[in-house]
């Protein structure tokens, strides 16, 4: 069962990274429009925190249990803080970069860098911890690496489409930034908890 | 016999250019980043399409025999602008398509502006090399997404057109309140929005109520048979425009344009403004545009229409 809960905390995330790529396009829209450009830069930013986010997580995973749990503490805050400040302010800023910078392609890297690059980045950083979490528990390496992944990409799945065929046709871009954070703020202090036996 | 040979060799050669010069019918397609396009000549009529998801949209026409001659029919009724603001001096259009409105509008008034905004690149090259259009200092295009230039225009216009496709529908961000409102920034006292707007879908009736949340004024034109209707917005309230008789206008509407354009035709096709009070039709904003899903329910299958 504990099992099981692990692995629903693990799509969780999943369906926060990539809904939270649609809801950033929608973001986006209405200042810098929804040409290639916007989505190449949009999928770039994406690609480049999960990459960044599982260096990161996969360093972390091999610190030693005290420090590993203070820095999972540290992630998940700022993985929070750093969504919040999207929901909450990121309309502002993007009026501002839009104002700021005339250049298409320099406001862009501006925007995906301050409202979506952190926030993703540590989001995706509890990926390789998710895996030492499993290998600890005596799953071996590869298996716990293609369990995480496997559901974490599900959930991916389920993110885009949930988030493109129920909650955008229904509900306010807003509304779901808030209602992203607060899941967000669940799902992550499960998975430190959790996480939590393996970091002994 | 070599120099026969040759002689004849010469002689076909000659006539190979004009055989490719002579206009052949052709089909064209182009697969750009934002759209699937197909260009077809057939006789002097060449058309300009788009695919979209129901089948394929004709976005434009020009007859090469009479370039100046509005094919498709709706392209006529964006025209009834002139109703209500009869001498444009600067125009605003987004969405260049084969630029049958830029040619007119170019005869038709020879000393106005006409700025286009085209997001494609390849529609700005096909309708320069295949529709018989050639921006000039007066009708020049900018290659950008229209939203991004009306924000940062500075100018105003006495008219804006909204009529801008991809595959089959309207970008969210360019049917949003706030982006109407900046239109009406951008749009002189007197001046006209205009919008090509679809009545087939739930869409529609989202679009008008939008229409109606910025501007105080909207009247409707639909070409006979056709699903598109024209939405004419304005931002004052009075004279009520519904009260008056548009083709009492006509004299003040300059005659290069009247000449290619049916006016009288066009006043017929004015109709009612749909009721949208139902809580279940939403305006669109930035924060909540679901245009996709919008679009693909039929008008027919709610109980809003």
């Amino acid at each position: 069962m504990a099992r099981l809960f692990f692995y629903f905390i693990v799509g969780v995330l999943g369906i926060l990274s990539m809904g939270f790529q649609l809801l950033a396009s929608r973001l986006l829209n209405p200042f810098f429009g929804s040409s290639l450009i916007v989505w190449a830069w949009l999928i770039s930013t994406f690609l480049a925190a999960f990459s960044l986010g599982s260096i990161v997580g996969g360093g972390i995973s091999n610190a030693v249990p005290g420090r590993r749990l203070r820095a999972q503490r540290l992630l998940a805050v700022g993985a929070v803080v750093s969504l919040g400040f999207t929901a909450f302010a990121g309309r502002n800023v993007l009026g501002w970069i839009e104002l700021t910078f005339t250049d298409l392609t320099v406001g862009l890297l501006i925007a995906c860098a301050a409202l979506f690059f952190l926030p993703v980045t540590l989001l995706s950083s509890f990926g390789p911890q998710c895996v030492q979490h499993l290998a600890s528990m005596g799953t071996p390496p590869g298996k716990a690496s293609g369990l995480v992944y496997g559901v974490s990409t599900l959930g991916n799945i389920a993110g885009v489409m949930l988030t493109a065929f129920v909650l955008i046709p229904h509900f306010a871009v807003s509304t779901l930034l808030y209602g992203w954070l607060g899941v967000a703020v669940l799902s992550l202090s499960a998975l430190l908890f959790i996480l939590r036996s393996s970091g002994r | 016999m070599v120099r026969l040979l040759l002689l004849a060799a010469g002689l076909f050669a000659s006539l190979l250019p004009v055989a490719v010069a002579a206009e052949r019918d052709y089909t064209e397609t182009h697969d750009t980043p934002y759209n699937n396009l197909t260009i077809q000549k057939i006789g002097n009529v060449v058309e300009l399409r788009a695919r979209s998801r129901a089948g394929v949209y004709l976005e434009s026409a020009v007859d090469l025999s009479d370039p100046l001659k509005l094919v498709v029919p709706y392209t006529q009724s964006l025209y009834a602008a002139a109703f209500f603001e009869p001498n444009p001096k600067k125009a605003l259009m987004i969405g260049l398509g084969g630029a049958a409105f830029q040619r007119v509008f170019a005869h038709a008034y020879p000393e106005a502006i006409l700025q286009s905004v085209e997001l494609d690149p390849k529609v700005v090259e096909l309708a320069q090399t295949h529709m018989v259009f050639l921006p000039t200092k007066n009708t020049p295009v900018a290659t950008m997404d229209g939203r991004l230039f009306v924000k940062r225009s500075k100018e105003t216009w006495d008219w804006i057109i909204l009529d801008a496709f991809r595959s089959g529908y309207v970008p969210p961000h360019l049917k949003t309140e706030e982006f109407y409102r900046e239109c009406a920034a951008r749009l002189s006292d007197r001046g006209v929005f205009v919008s090509n707007l679809h009545a087939s879908t739930k869409l529609y009736l989202s679009d008008i109520k939008t229409i109606q949340a910025v501007f105080p004024q909207v009247v409707l034109f639909q070409p006979a048979g056709r699903l598109n209707v024209i939405a004419i917005a304005v931002k004052y309230s009075a004279p009520v425009l519904k009260d008056q008789d548009v083709l009492a206008r006509l004299p003040q509407i300059n005659q290069a344009l009247r000449a290619r354009v049916d006016f009288s035709t066009l006043a017929r096709e004015r109709i009612d403004v749909p009721v949208t009070s139902a809580r279940s039709i939403r305006v669109l904003t930035d924060d909540f545009s679901p245009v996709e899903f919008l679009d693909a329910m039929k008008i027919n299958n709610t109980k809003d229409h």
